[in-house]
């Protein structure tokens, strides 16, 4: 069965707009880290090589390190459930519709 | 002072974890069963301690179960109520298992929760790998005997559970067609969400439960533990959440391969007969679980409860355990394909002799 002009611009518009949102999560990839290290108190000390969050310290442990104490942010928790969400609605239409498209269907 | 990291995302661990996702995903398809024993170890393979990869197996897989317990309910095959039910002590489980979890990050670090997760990985993995082995050399000798398709009688434990009446404590259930007490629900979903915090697999016991102790048919058992799994997956995520473990880079990456696999794999199990899923099932679990002693030796000296190995052997170890934990997911890859793309020429044959026997081919 071919498969229709409207189901090939539903797949692409589809796969676009996760694209997108894939795109958008790598763009600021730091930045979803930074939130999600920083739903609880948190130290932020940087060294040659990278940048650590540590838990389970006082402001004045953090100082003592060179670091920057960070209060946490319980409800930054939402930022993965939310972009979860959203790619696993717009990813999950997506793949159907590249089955489809590719033809590949189950056994009736 | 504590430190989880996440790990760095190369291009390499990128595509990486995008296959490990779709190997999962079709297994998970196959199967029926969340995949997650093979995504939680090759997380972990990847460099994520064990909490990260379970917590984030965890956000991956809750939004994944409210889309497919939505698809299955408009087949009818969730019982929504038992699942809330479930759902609603399983996320007692997961918020104790969560504290266990964490207990052990505080006292032992990061390296404390990849031995505590394998540790449940072997066990859990033992017992029902060699249940779901002898489930399958039965059903074979069963279609071998020529009695094809078996659909298993309602269990003696079932019937009792059913026939059990507790004032003021009984709800009734569309998937057994019986009134339950809650009583019996306590423990199923409490284990369920213990289990899932542990390694972000519940349905190991939930759906088993449903179908053995509370009498429920195995494709309700299976859609009903969509909602359990998405109730404690959303609980999980919000728990481990606050502990700064969610790595959504990871998640997201898992879900970009398993969405493609996980309905291939759903399409393969129209070409096969049940044994045949149960073989993979099986074998797949018999393999990571075998793959998870070659870890625990470096697991134990990091922790100072035996003594340092030559660097040598460390690495030796670790990519033993690697390479059979790879060997796993390859074969589960190839026998979902196989599976599919030979069901599929053999039914092409089949439709085109057909056409040709009554005429249409002319």
């Amino acid at each position: 069965m071919a498969v229709s002009q409207t189901t090939w611009i539903k797949t692409l518009g589809w796969g676009v707009v996760t694209a997108g949102l894939y795109g958008f999560l790598f763009q600021y990839s730091e930045m979803f880290e930074h939130l999600a290290h920083t739903t609880l108190d948190s130290c932020l000390i940087h060294n040659d090589t990278d940048t650590a969050y540590h838990h389970k310290v006082t402001p004045e442990q953090c100082a003592a390190q060179n670091g920057s104490f960070i209060e946490g942010t319980w409800w930054y928790v939402f930022a993965p459930i939310a972009m979860a969400l959203a790619l696993s609605f717009t990813h999950g239409i997506f793949t159907g519709l590249f089955w489809d498209v590719v033809g590949l269907k189950a056994k009736k | 002072m504590e430190l989880i990291n996440f790990i760095d995302i190369t291009p390499t661990t990128a595509i990486l974890l995008i296959l490990v996702g779709f190997i999962g995903g079709m297994v998970s398809g196959f199967i029926g069963s969340g995949g997650a024993f093979v995504l939680t170890p090759a997380m972990m393979a990847l460099g994520a301690p064990g909490i990260v990869a379970v917590a984030s197996n965890i956000c991956h897989k809750f939004p994944k179960a409210l889309v497919g317990s939505v698809k299955r309910h408009k087949y009818g095959q969730v019982d929504v109520k038992l699942g809330l039910v479930l759902g609603l002590f399983a996320e007692a489980g997961v918020l104790l298992g969560k504290h266990v979890m964490t207990s052990i990050k505080h006292t032992f670090g990061a390296v404390g929760t990849d031995l505590y997760v394998s540790a449940v990985f072997i066990v859990t993995l033992a017992i029902v790998g060699g249940f779901v082995f002898k489930d399958y050399r039965k059903l074979k000798a069963l279609d071998d005997a020529g009695e094809g398709e078996h659909i298993a009688p309602i269990t003696r434990i079932a019937r009792w559970v059913q026939s059990v009446n507790i004032p003021g404590t009984m709800i009734y259930s569309r998937g057994a067609q019986a009134e339950i007490s809650v009583l019996f629900l306590v423990p199923i979903g409490f284990a369920t969400g213990f289990l899932a915090s542990a390694i972000a697999v519940g349905g190991f016991i939930g759906v088993p439960a449903m179908i053995y102790i509370l009498g429920l048919p195995a494709i309700m058992a299976s859609a009903t533990e969509l909602v359990i799994a998405f109730v404690m997956g959303l609980g999980g995520t919000l728990f481990y959440g606050l502990e700064g473990v969610v790595d959504i880079r990871l998640a997201m990456l898992i879900l970009l391969g398993s969405l493609f696999g996980i309905q291939l794999g759903a399409i393969g199990t129209t070409y096969v007969k049940d044994y045949q899923v149960k073989f993979t099932m099986a074998v797949i679990m018999l393999t990571v679980l075998f793959s998870r002693f070659f870890y625990i030796p470096n697991y134990l000296v990091e922790l100072g409860l035996m003594e340092s190995l030559p660097k040598a052997t460390g690495k030796m170890l670790k990519w033993a355990g690697d390479g059979v934990l790879a060997l796993a997911l390859v074969l589960g890859a190839y026998t979902v394909l196989h599976a599919l793309f030979k069901g599929m020429r053999e039914h092409k044959k089949q439709h085109a002799s057909h056409t040709d026997s009554i005429g249409l081919g002319q």
